[in-house]
């Protein structure tokens, strides 16, 4: 146990030795400002601690919309853009020398000729990188929790589950960054591979997010057609009884009338069923590829999805919902309700899709490619001689 | 090899014999293909034995960040020492290598002299039965080299059991009790200085110009001319009784006699010696008939 928390307390050391530590401390203190200059007032919104006031009808003081967009902004704005990118982007350079240096020659002849077990100090060592991000969360989830408190007036304590969850999807790069420190020893190695990773993820996401919203599009676009089809159908159904009934004791103006009627009802059918086919063979087309990137993305953690939860997790006013107030629907009904064109259902779906997978599975899954990167590292860090 | 309680043992060897190896496979740094040995009675492995062994490994390198009792305090901690012990002994080793002042530094500002000393500081940190140093005045210059010297005489007149690994065999000539020779990785020699050199021991007679050959033809088998220096005779395995009859001759014969001395193999010699006998052309000890190397 001494030695565990000798270890530790050496990492803790190690990170504030590093410039860049209080680096990012300032960074998220400016970060915290920023996020504390806005606010609201009996007449809207105020911006630079009050120096400009926006009156709005909805965002005020004490209203329900104030409270949602106050902590919309802190889930998927600050959290996202600055702890989930940038500030991440600063831990990663931070911590990518944790096992390099560790592992250098003349350095870890010294601990490791100590009576500690390897699989102990690779784990403690493990912790105590993570332990940057999570020293820094917490900070920066206290000034966010002090900030959100005095504009919005409510205590919010699921604001600080942003710490688990950033330190969490931290962690997921930093078993790449720990397992290609281990085993090249170069900081600078260990850094790129991770940030390669990183993109990977967040390529593979993309893309299948993409295609999802192609295929959806087109099932859309396919179920239209098929009704637009079976319209034609029946149209050209309803034209030709016409006709036979016309053809007994109509005028013969009528009868040229309905021959046109079914000329054009048969070539509007001949078109609707062209475009379906050509719309079913497009999402033919599109369905090994769904299939082969949602196999590409099974294995890699769910980066994005795990900081995502905290836009789920964080309590808002469940009457309305920060998505509403960004595309400007204030939830009194002011819109004439309309057909959702096909481009929104597929964006509805994807969105569907994104809530139905459990924070179970995100979590799980993620810890699970975790765990075996893991596994890897820690096999090459005590079987290696030194 | 065995290492005796309470003794300074060298081990020497050249560049790439395998003593640094040897010391890592002891401190468990490096896992042998094969292995038989102990350490304090425990098998070479045994991780909860090492919290009884200090060590210090060759070109060693302390965290950068740390000052120098912050790096005393934690490799101590690694090795079990309790907090009240360690804040106790920081400052008695921090003492005993001379570094008190520095206490407060950090370790990435100290020459490499002060590295050494902060590195012996923390090896004895947990009181080690055994102690193991590896090229412990490795790149350090002459004073500190002095300065360390001194600390490990210290510590032997304490009763410490030291295990020194070096090339530099001046050095381990004036601290070690017992060395051992390895070379390519077998131990070729081990003893004490004095058994591995007694078989050394000689007469040198340093005569006022050339032997005239005369005199050499007259001499008697025991005795060798150097080819280098025809005015210097050695008698090997001689002592002082023996010596006598040849000083009379050379005298009787009209050569002046400059100097008379006893001489003893030095460990550099024993370590030349035992390096060349691992090769076919291998060196017998002490002076022989014409390849005799000069002391």
């Amino acid at each position: 146990m001494t030695a565990v928390v000798a270890i530790l307390i050496d990492s803790y050391r190690a990170l504030k030795a590093q410039r860049l530590f209080k680096t990012v401390l300032g960074l998220s203190l400016v970060v915290i400002l920023g996020f504390a200059s806005f606010g609201f007032n009996e007449q809207g919104m105020t911006f630079f601690f009050g120096l400009l006031d926006v009156e709005s009808e909805y965002i005020y003081e004490g209203s329900k919309w104030a409270k949602t967009l106050y902590l919309g902004i802190f889930s998927y704005f600050i959290v996202t853009i600055w702890l989930g990118w940038a500030a991440t982007i600063l831990a990663l350079i931070s911590t990518s020398s944790i096992f390099p240096s560790f592992l250098s020659e003349g350095a870890v002849e010294l601990t490791m000729s100590k009576p500690v077990r390897r699989t102990t100090m690779f784990f403690t060592k493990y912790l105590g990188g993570l332990m940057f991000v999570f020293l820094q969360v917490g900070l920066f989830c206290i000034g966010a929790f002090l900030v959100v408190g005095w504009r919005v007036g409510e205590w919010n304590a699921t604001i600080f589950l942003a710490i688990p969850l950033v330190t969490l999807f931290f962690s997921y790069l930093f078993c790449v960054n720990v397992f290609f420190g281990v085993l090249t020893r170069s900081t600078l190695v260990a850094l790129l591979f991770t940030v390669l990773f990183w993109f990977m993820t967040f390529g593979v996401r993309t893309a299948d997010d993409t295609l999802s919203m192609v295929q959806f599009r087109t099932e859309t676009l396919v179920s239209m057609s098929e009704k637009s089809v079976e319209t034609a159908e029946g149209n050209l159904k309803e034209y030709r009884e016409e006709l036979v009934e016309i053809q007994q004791d109509g005028s013969d103006s009528a009868k040229e009338y309905y021959e046109s009627q079914l000329k054009r009802g048969e070539l509007n059918l001949e078109n609707e069923q062209k475009s379906l086919d050509e719309r079913r063979e497009t999402l033919n087309q599109l369905k090994p590829w769904s299939i082969t990137l949602d196999v590409i993305r099974w294995p890699l953690p769910e980066t994005s999805r795990t900081i995502g939860l905290l836009g789920r997790w964080v309590e808002q006013d469940n009457e309305v919902s920060f998505e509403e107030i960004i595309s400007g629907d204030w939830g009194e009904g002011g819109e004439e309700a309309r057909d959702k064109r096909p481009h929104e259902i597929a964006s509805d779906r994807i969105q569907e899709r994104e809530n139905s997978v459990s924070a179970f599975r995100i979590i799980g899954k993620s810890l699970l490619f975790e765990f075996v990167i893991l596994m890897f590292a820690w096999w090459i860090f005590v079987r290696r001689d030194y | 090899m065995r290492v005796h309680e309470g003794e300074v043992f060298g081990l020497l060897g050249p560049n790439g014999a395998g003593k640094s190896t040897l010391v890592k496979i002891l401190m468990t740094v490096i896992r042998p293909s094969r292995l038989q040995g102990s350490i304090l009675g425990k098998p070479v492995g045994h991780k909860p034995t090492l919290k009884k062994v200090g060590y210090l490994p060759e070109h060693h390198r302390f965290p950068k960040h740390l000052r120098a009792g912050e790096v005393l305090d934690y490799f101590a901690a690694l090795s079990g020492v309790p907090r009240s012990v360690r804040r106790r002994r920081t400052d008695e080793m921090l003492e005993l290598v001379g570094m008190s002042d520095w206490k407060k530094q950090r370790v990435g500002e100290f020459s490499k002299g002060m590295q050494q000393r902060i590195g012996i500081a923390q090896a004895l940190m947990n009181d080690p039965s055994i102690l193991m140093l590896d090229e412990p005045t490795d790149g350090v210059d002459p004073v500190g080299r002095m300065e360390i010297r001194d600390l490990l005489i210290r510590l032997r007149d304490q009763g410490r059991t030291i295990f020194i690994n070096s090339h530099l065999l001046s050095e381990l000539e004036m601290v070690c009790n017992r060395v051992a020779i390895m070379v390519k990785g077998r131990v070729s020699m081990e003893g004490t200085i004095d058994d591995l050199t007694s078989a050394s021991k000689r007469y040198e007679i340093v005569v006022d110009g050339d032997l005239p050959p005369a005199v050499e033809a007259s001499i008697g088998e025991d005795v060798s001319v150097l080819e280098s220096d025809r005015s210097r005779l050695v008698l090997p395995n001689a002592d002082s009784h023996k010596v006598q009859p040849i000083i009379d001759h050379l005298r009787s014969s009209g050569v002046v006699i400059e100097s008379v001395q006893p001489v003893r193999e030095s460990l550099e010699e024993l370590f030349m010696r035992a390096v060349h006998s691992t090769g076919e052309d291998a060196a017998t000890p002490g002076a022989i008939k014409g390849k005799v190397s000069q002391s």
